[in-house]
């Protein structure tokens, strides 16, 4: 692009050279020296290189060298708009692929629980490690219920699945409405704990006095043991805690018994 | 599956519901004596699950039983490959 204009503050000095030396027989040495392109020139072809360094410096003036950078012009712009559309593209299929990867898993059935038991049986290969699960449980503050795991601890060899229960007993005099949810630590081992199912996230409701055990039914994933950041792991802890919905007062009660009509006859 | 320290890392990562869904309370105790079983065997075998995952299938069963949980094949539970104690060939251990 320098060199255009370059070209451009040459127009006037080599039409001001021409002016001045009209029948001249040598090229002008000032432009010639500016882009270190001289050449020797040749008496018989002075003409010839003197049209074709003029079209130079007068910056694509001349007609064939204007439709060779057309051609060029056009070429880079379909390039452009092939390359922006490639752009786009990969940023649509990275959208895309989180629905896609949905849909496979759901259709492959790939990852669930029985595929990957069933492909760690087949493959045959032996878990040697065995891993201890502590159990513990917590209760929300004000919330009178007692929480207690029915077992200290389960020791567990990866791929199998593990039964453990939670002892759950509501110790008021009102039915009270519980949710649960829990949590395994060490962290970065939580990503191994499947849960095949459990009595978390929904709402267990427990009448005074009554006692419940509550089971979980879950199983390490077989890939602890590639991972080398679980090297040293042996021991993880599951913990569930349980937090109050709802406490339904005697007056909820009473309410309800006087707006029922008496179906007990005798 | 190896999901590494990514933004957020650890602090992303966030309880999963279980995979075959939430087991209703037994508020009547008809599974009692399955669930005793099971942690007695718990109890004497050090907390050994493995010696006790026949009971630990006897307790899921007698729960599909009594409609406390959805019927499902124990090989979906992962409990292919399990043999009972008292096995009479009724249930398809494979």
């Amino acid at each position: 692009m320098s060199w255009s204009k370059a070209c451009r503050g040459t127009q006037w000095f080599s039409s001001y050279l021409h002016n001045i030396h009209p029948t001249s027989r040598t090229v002008p040495l000032v432009p010639c020296s500016r882009y270190g392109a001289c050449s020797v020139v040749n008496q018989h072809n002075l003409l010839s290189k003197r049209a074709f360094w003029e079209s130079m410096l007068l910056g694509g003036a001349h007609p064939h060298y204007s439709t060779h950078s057309m051609i060029t012009e056009t070429k880079s712009r379909k390039m452009l708009y092939y390359l922006t559309a490639v752009v786009f593209g990969m940023v649509g299929l990275t959208y895309a692929a989180v629905p896609l990867y949905r849909t496979f898993c759901q259709a492959t059935g790939y990852g669930t629980v029985e595929e990957k038991i069933a492909r760690h049986f087949e493959s045959g290969t032996v878990t040697e490690r065995e891993i201890v699960v502590q159990f513990n449980a917590d209760v929300a503050d004000g919330m009178q219920w007692k929480f207690t795991p029915s077992q200290r601890e389960v020791r567990v060899k990866p791929g199998e699945s593990v039964l453990a229960f939670y002892t759950a007993e509501n110790k008021s005099s009102a039915p009270i409405t519980g949710v649960s949810t829990y949590n395994v630590t060490p962290m970065k081992a939580g990503v191994y704990f499947n849960k095949i199912q459990c009595f978390c996230f929904e709402e267990q409701r427990l009448l005074p006095g009554e006692q419940m055990d509550v089971p979980v039914l879950f199983y390490i994933d077989p890939e602890i043991e590639t991972d080398p950041r679980m090297d040293g792991i042996n021991n993880l802890i599951l913990s569930y805690t349980f937090f109050k919905v709802s406490e339904e007062t005697t007056r909820d009660l009473v309410d309800n018994k006087s707006s029922v009509p008496v179906q007990e006859t005798n | 599956m190896s999901t590494g320290g990514a933004f957020g890392g650890n602090r992303g990562l966030r309880p999963i519901p279980p995979e075959k869904g939430i087991f209703p309370l037994d508020h009547l105790h008809e599974c009692d004596t399955e669930k005793k079983e099971y942690l007695g065997c718990l109890k004497s075998s050090a907390n050994k699950s493995e010696q006790c995952r026949h009971l630990s299938k006897k307790y899921l069963q007698c729960r599909m039983a009594k409609n406390l949980m959805a019927k499902q094949d124990m090989s979906e539970l992962g409990f292919s490959g399990v043999k009972e104690l008292d096995s009479t060939g009724d249930t398809n251990n494979e």
